[in-house]
């Protein structure tokens, strides 16, 4: 289990619709914030890298001191990042299949509006789950 | 592209050349200061050359020429490693001032990123990042592990005032004075010097000068000196157009750049010129040749050749051992690899670079063998730059770079310097090639401890991202936000908020919330601290909403965000008040015009539904116009008729949502409208130009209108918004005078802090939905504009005591109660009721009489027509003449009936006409909604079976079940509806309700029989002996109550409704029957939900159909037994068939009997079901004649008999005598009668149901419609037994 680890899923149009701080480390007052910039500027090097390659799950393209951003982006271009300090590279990606899973799921629930934030509970605590299954 | 052209090139070839050390006496110094310059600052503006055109030949015999050259020059003293304190103090000031100023100078406007205009660097990035990155390069200067920063020449200035001069250029080159790095052997102290007299010519003519000058040629040798005479302008002082000065002395001199060099003319800057010229030209250049050449020959010998290399490589192994420092060995200058060094700098310095490269290489290994790992990384560094100029290999210039810098960092704090240094000619390196993303992570890699120091550097860093293609703005937002809070942490504020405010302009528009939040909070807190707090609460406003953040952060945020609004001192009035959320889709606004609300619940019901519900009332629109006469049309203009019209004195509602998005409860007070009035039309129309105008500042329109209340009351509402609460605040405006009144939109005041406005027009795209009351083809503007006209009256009903819960079935009156409070008169009041079935209203004469006596059925019963009383479900008038005035109330008596279980809405509209003609509104509805819920009670079922004895007779079942919780219930009488129809019991109603009342649950069945009375025969001679008994009581006789006349008013208008609400299949009046049972509450019980428990429940069920074959019952008369002597002759028995056709028409009627049973080819088509059963039971005769004994009363014998007749073979045991097929015409409504008669051969006992009965009824031509309807029909006989016996 990471000690830090920050899961966001980012709409085609750059919004995060789903925000999950699934580490084990006591939070702390700042940490959000941070993790918001460096998973934002992230988005910058996924732009460039995402059309580099045919797969989805990308690794982990950016780092900020000790931490990795990993993304994996999905066929409709929404991006699921995941901010990490820890070294699991198939967990993560067995993470973000599993997730990635889930959110086709919710897809196809007719009351959401694709791009729209998910706010579905039963999403939360499975994607909890998948973190500390996988993380 | 040509790498000296670009930054990197320029720089290098400026900070890479030979440097010359100065030395000077005091005199000569004074000299110069006559001009406000040093010696050396006289001198510095002739050390570059651009034009200097010198052939070089180094190690190859090959010459080139150098076209530009520079010489750098320090005095002495200044040659060692420059003080790091002082530097920093230096940066630091240059950075705060820097900072002053580009704040003030950005303060209103937030920059704008345009991508277009990004594309050059030197227009985004601030100039003062050039300058300090020179000074960090500058102060990594003269280290001991290079060599170009090493003199090469010594200039010796001796003044021609001195005493022995000649001795003091003796004294001038003093090892005591000379730099550390001469003096501990890191270079060569046997550098050449170049001894130059100066002369003042102020001081007096040349003749000394050239005295000294002859003596020192002698001295030193004719090529090594020379003089200098300056100040030769004696008196006035000279104005240079462009001074060469100025550019080199704009930091820390207090002289203006015009008085500079004031004293020196036209000659004397020639012959400076002249003299740097020839010092670089015949001296410095030539000398380095030859130290090249020198040098490049022992390196050659010592070091050059496979024979050599093995020799050094099994030397360095060997030394390998003994020295590990951290700085490795120490080399001293006549140290092979100190040559090396040297020979590399020089030629780098001359520009031969590719002599330079091999040396670097050779060297490079060297150090790194010997683990003297500055130095490595030093030669790295100059290899590095070498592929650079020679635009060679760009992958091993910045593999060299990279080595360098890493190698600088591993050495820890005092490789810092250099590490800046190599990462800034890295950066400059890769911006050179475009690759400023790279160049970014560089930056991001120079931060060191010194966190001003890499302030600076993420700033630039984040402008590399932004001048990258395509441009990395989010990577350009974070890294000024990274940079800026590293300004914060030195106290650089206004750094600071300048990149916070560049990031903004990334961030701005942004769904991440946490950077929102954090961006614009910071921004907040730190202008609150240069105290513009009027910018500081902008900018804390817009985090106010974070209903993202924990809660201490909310907490953080709101309390910081008051603070600030507190230290401004007065009170601020915005338009953007996040804090609490006004959700304008649940904006509602209610007023009256000409419709009224009674009830709070008629509000919110659809217009739709009211419009519907008073369609037949109102009178249409186009029909109050018909005469152009009309005073209506002269009234509204047509302007007028679009906006909304309110009465004076009556109040517009608004209401509409305030939520609190965070987890803390805020204090709201002072919540009010911010309305407009104007006293008449034509000021409207000016001021919408007006408004349009001041669209821009809404916050002073609101002020502005805020004051202005003279005319209209508004109400005001404080309350307290808890975590995450979400209230529905109502607020009103009461206009007091005609005119117009415009609602622009609320105030409130949050905290008792910052007043907040919100305008209902300016979010207007989902508008549209949240109102149903308006019409939707108005202007915006329209919509909160309301045309106030003068008092006119309005009713006020109410209905009491309505209950809001009851049982099914209960019955009750009810007193509608209608008020005019004002002294104005009200006419031609008309009402209608939503639900005819729950509500209708009574007669004015009800309102006295008493409930439920009313209902009793008198003793003298009148029998009042029924149906003239049932109403139609149009509209109810009131009788001419009704007004209501003053205090009188109106009271008007209504009957309800809870029908159906369920929640019920009942709705009510009262329509009035003004007597007063004069006004706008000439009519008004008041609307009533009232919910009732209801209970199930009783559930009532009924079955009917028509009698097998009789004719018109049948037995009727009855189903009761009593569905409530906890009452109990009186069944106390059952009705069947209208005047034909007989019912009694068939059991005492003791037996059937024991304990005379129904529990809660119980279920219970009784019997009834129905008879038809004989009405339509023979009235009169049936009533005064049979009186008709519609009713039946199903209590005990005991009890005094008499009996409900279910023909009276309310209880036969419910049931007319009952009949149309149950109306199923309508198959005619005749057939049908209608029953109402009426029951009670049980007395002894009493539910206390029920505040007021029910008297009388009526339950109503209708259309019964008691004629389930057809229209056509008929009924067998004939003996029951019967004895014969069969010894005699067969017995003929005649018997008579009665028919009796129930339908409307007359019926054609046709009997067949039929003597094989069973068998009959029409007969298996009739009734399959009867030919296919197994007990064919044609009848049975006793086939035990022989010893003639009658057992038949044995009940052994009837046991067996019909198991013998079972396996007799179906022969008929009876015939048919008379006609086997009767036709008859039977009248409607009418009784027949047919003869039959049979012959039976043997006693025993017989079934006479062997004949099939075919009806038909003329099918009238319009009747084909009616498709449930039968038109024809077979029946199957009746089973009749008759028993006939032996005589004896």
């Amino acid at each position: 289990m990471a000690t830090t680890a920050c899961f966001i899923i980012v709409s085609r149009n750059d919004i995060p619709i789903y925000e999950a701080e699934v580490g084990v480390a006591a939070k702390r007052e700042d940490a959000a914030q941070l993790h918001q910039f460096i998973l934002h500027a992230a988005l910058d090097i996924v732009q460039d890298l995402a059309w580099t390659t045919s797969a989805m799950y990308l690794k982990s393209v950016d780092r900020f001191n000790e931490l990795v951003v990993s993304v994996y982006v999905t066929a409709g271009h929404t991006r699921f990042m995941l901010l990490h300090d820890s070294r699991n590279d198939d967990g993560i990606k067995s993470f973000f299949q599993e997730v990635h899973e889930l959110y086709i799921k919710t897809l196809l629930n007719p009351l959401y509006l694709p791009g729209s934030r998910i706010t579905s509970s039963h999403f939360d605590t499975k994607v909890r789950a998948l973190a500390r299954k996988y993380l | 592209m040509d790498p000296a052209t670009t930054p990197l090139g320029q720089m290098l070839l400026d900070e890479i050349t030979p440097v010359v050390m100065l030395l000077s006496t005091p005199s000569v110094e004074q000299s110069c200061l006559k001009n406000g310059l040093s010696f050396l600052q006289t001198l510095r503006p002739f050390c570059s050359f651009n034009n200097i055109d010198v052939p070089v030949r180094t190690a190859s015999d090959q010459p080139y020429r150098l076209h530009k050259f520079k010489l750098r020059l320090f005095y002495a003293s200044d040659v060692r490693k420059p003080d790091l304190m002082v530097a920093k103090e230096q940066l630091k000031q240059v950075i705060t001032e820097a900072g002053d100023k580009m704040f003030s100078d950005s303060r209103s406007d937030v920059p704008k990123i345009n991508h277009e205009l990004s594309s050059s660097e030197h227009q985004n990035t601030p100039s003062w990042f050039q300058f300090l990155n020179k000074e960090l390069v500058r102060v990594a200067s003269f280290s001991d592990h290079e060599a170009f920063d090493h003199p090469v020449i010594c200039l010796l200035a001796v003044s021609s005032k001195d005493e022995q001069p000649i001795n003091r250029f003796i004294d001038l080159f003093n090892a005591n004075k000379l730099p550390s790095l001469l003096n501990d052997g890191a270079m060569d102290p046997k550098i050449s010097k170049h001894y130059l007299l100066v002369h003042d010519n102020q001081d007096g003519p040349t003749d000394r000068a050239s005295k000294i000058f002859t003596e020192m040629r002698n001295a030193f040798g004719t090529i090594d000196c020379s003089l200098l005479c300056i100040n030769s302008s004696l008196d006035a002082p000279i104005k240079h157009q462009d001074n060469p000065w100025a550019l080199y002395i704009t930091d820390a001199s207090p002289t203006p750049s015009q008085d500079l060099a004031c004293f020196l003319n036209i000659d004397d800057i020639n012959e400076i010129k002249n003299l740097m010229q020839d010092l670089s030209s015949k001296h410095i250049i030539p000398n380095m040749e030859q130290k090249i050449r020198v040098l490049n020959q022992q390196v050659s010998a010592t070091r050059k050749g496979f024979k050599n290399q093995i020799k050094n490589l099994w030397w360095r192994k060997g030394k390998e051992d003994g020295a590990d420092s951290l700085n490795g060995p120490t080399y001293n200058f006549n140290s092979i690899e100190s040559q090396i060094r040297v020979l590399g700098d020089y030629a780098f310095m001359l520009r031969d670079y590719e002599l330079a490269l091999s040396n670097y290489r050779l060297i490079s290994t060297d150090y790194k063998i010997d683990k003297a790992w500055k130095r490595y990384a030093g030669v790295q560094e100059m290899m590095g730059l070498t592929y650079f100029m020679l635009d060679q290999s760009r992958k091993e210039a910045e593999y060299c770079m990279e080595n360098a810098f890493t190698t600088y960092l591993k050495l820890g704090s005092f490789g810092q310097l250099n590490a800046t240094r190599c990462g800034l000619w890295w950066i400059e390196m890769l911006k050179a090639r475009d690759e400023y993303k790279e160049a970014a992570t560089v930056y991001f890699r120079i931060c060191g401890e010194d966190i001003l120091h890499s302030a600076v550097m993420l700033e630039q860093a984040s402008y590399c991202y932004l001048l990258s293609k395509p441009s990395m703005l989010r990577k350009y937002g974070f890294h000024l936000v990274l940079s800026g809070e590293q300004y914060k942490k030195c106290d650089q504020i206004k750094h600071a908020i300048r990149t916070y405010k560049s990031a903004l302009s990334v961030f701005r528009g942004t769904t991440w919330g946490y950077i929102n939040d954090h961006v614009h909070f910071h921004i907040g807190q730190w202008y609150a601290s240069l105290g513009m707090y009027d910018v500081a609460v902008k900018h804390m406003m817009e985090i106010l909403a974070c209903s993202h953040q924990s809660k201490t952060t909310q907490e953080l945020f709101l309390g910081d965000f008051l603070q600030i609004v507190e230290k401004n001192g007065r009170t601020f009035e915005v338009t953007k008040l996040q804090l609490p959320v006004i959700n304008i889709s649940s904006l509602k606004v209610v007023f009256e015009d000409y419709r009224t609300f009674g009830t709070p619940s008629a509000v919110n019901t659809k217009e739709v539904s009211w419009r519907s519900l008073e369609e037949e009332m109102l009178p249409s629109f186009s029909a109050a116009k018909t005469n152009w006469l009309e005073l209506q049309s002269k009234l509204i203009s047509k302007k007028d008729i679009q906006s909304n019209v309110c009465v004076a004195g009556e109040a517009v509602n608004v209401s509409f949502e305030f939520k609190n998005p965070l987890l803390i409860s805020i204090p709201i007070s002072g919540v009010t409208l911010v309305c407009k009035y104007s006293a008449s039309t034509d000021e409207v129309k000016s001021n919408e130009n007006e408004s349009s105008l001041e669209k821009d500042d809404e916050a002073d329109l609101f002020r502005n209108r805020s004051n202005d209340n003279s005319s209209f009351l508004v109400s005001e509402v404080d309350f307290l918004l808890g975590g995450g609460e979400t209230t529905m605040i109502q607020l009103s405006v009461t206009p007091r005078a005609e005119g117009i009144l415009e609602i622009h939109g609320v105030k409130w005041k949050l905290s008792g802090k910052i007043v907040g406005f919100h305008n209902f027009e300016l979010s207007l795209p989902n508008r549209n939905a949240g109102k149903g009351r308006r019409k939707t083809k108005h202007l915006q503007n329209e919509k909160f504009k309301f045309m106030v006209i003068k008092s006119i009256p309005k009713l006020q009903g109410s209905i009491h005591p309505l209950p809001e819960k009851a049982y099914a079935g209960d019955l009750r009156q009810l007193v509608l109660e209608l008020r005019n409070p004002s002294e104005f008169p009200v006419k031609n009041l008309k009402m209608k009721i939503s639900h005819p079935r729950f509500l209708i209203i009574g007669k004015q004469e009800n309102i006295r009489s008493e409930f439920p006596a009313c209902l009793r059925k008198k003793t003298d019963s009148v029998q009042c027509d029924a149906d003239s009383n049932i109403m139609s479900d149009t509209v109810f008038l009131f009788p001419e003449g009704t007004s209501v005035q003053g205090e009188t109330p109106l009271l008007w008596p209504l009957w309800f009936r809870a029908a159906v279980p369920g929640d019920i809405s009942l709705y009510m509209s009262i329509y009035y006409e003004m007597v007063d003609v004069s006004s706008v509104i000439r009519y008004r509805t008041l609307r009533l909604h009232y919910n009732v819920q209801v209970l199930p009670s009783l559930d009532v079922s009924f079955q009917t079976s028509p009698s097998q004895l009789r004719l018109q007779e049948f037995l009727v079942r009855m189903d009761i079940v009593n569905k409530t919780n906890s009452e109990s219930f009186q069944v106390y009488q059952l009705s069947s509806v209208g005047h034909h129809w007989e019912i009694s019991l068939l059991q005492p109603p003791d037996t059937i309700f024991p304990s005379q009342s129904l529990m809660a649950g119980q279920a219970i069945s009784c019997f009834f029989t129905l008879k038809k009375s004989r009405k339509f025969s023979a009235l009169e001679d049936n009533v005064s002996t049979l009186p008709v008994r519609s009713d039946v009581r199903l209590v005990p006789q005991s009890s005094d109550d008499l009996v409900y006349d279910i023909n009276i008013a309310p209880l036969i208008n419910f049931h007319h409704y009952e009949r149309l609400q149950q109306e199923v299949s309508y198959k005619g009046d005749f057939n049908a029957v209608d029953f109402v049972l009426i029951s009670r509450p049980f007395k002894s019980n009493n539910d206390p939900g029920f505040s007021d428990p029910p008297h009388l429940m009526s339950h109503h069920a209708c259309h019964f159909s008691i004629a389930s074959t057809g229209p056509i019952s008929w009924l067998i008369d004939g003996p029951q037994t019967l004895h014969h002597d069969f010894s005699a002759s067969f017995c003929e028995i005649s018997l008579k068939m009665h028919l009796y056709n129930s339908s409307g028409a007359t019926a054609f009627v046709r009997i067949d009997t039929l003597d094989s049973a069973g068998n009959g080819g029409h007969n298996s088509n009739i009734n399959v079901a009867q030919t296919t059963t197994p007990d064919n039971q044609a009848g049975w005769h006793d086939i035990t004649p022989a010893n003639n004994e009658l057992k038949v009363t044995s009940p052994k014998f009837l046991e067996n008999q019909p198991v013998k007749a079972l396996s007799l073979e179906s022969v008929s045991p009876y015939i048919w005598s008379g006609s086997s097929s009767t036709h008859l015409h039977v009248e409607a409504m009418s009784l027949a009668e047919i003869p039959l008669q049979i012959c039976v051969f043997s006693p025993g006992t017989y079934d006479l149901s062997n004949y099939v009965l075919n009806w038909r009824l003329p099918s009238n031509g319009l009747g084909d419609s009616d498709e449930t309807r039968q038109h024809s029909g077979k029946c199957q006989g009746y089973k009749h037994y008759l028993t006939v016996l032996q005589s004896t």
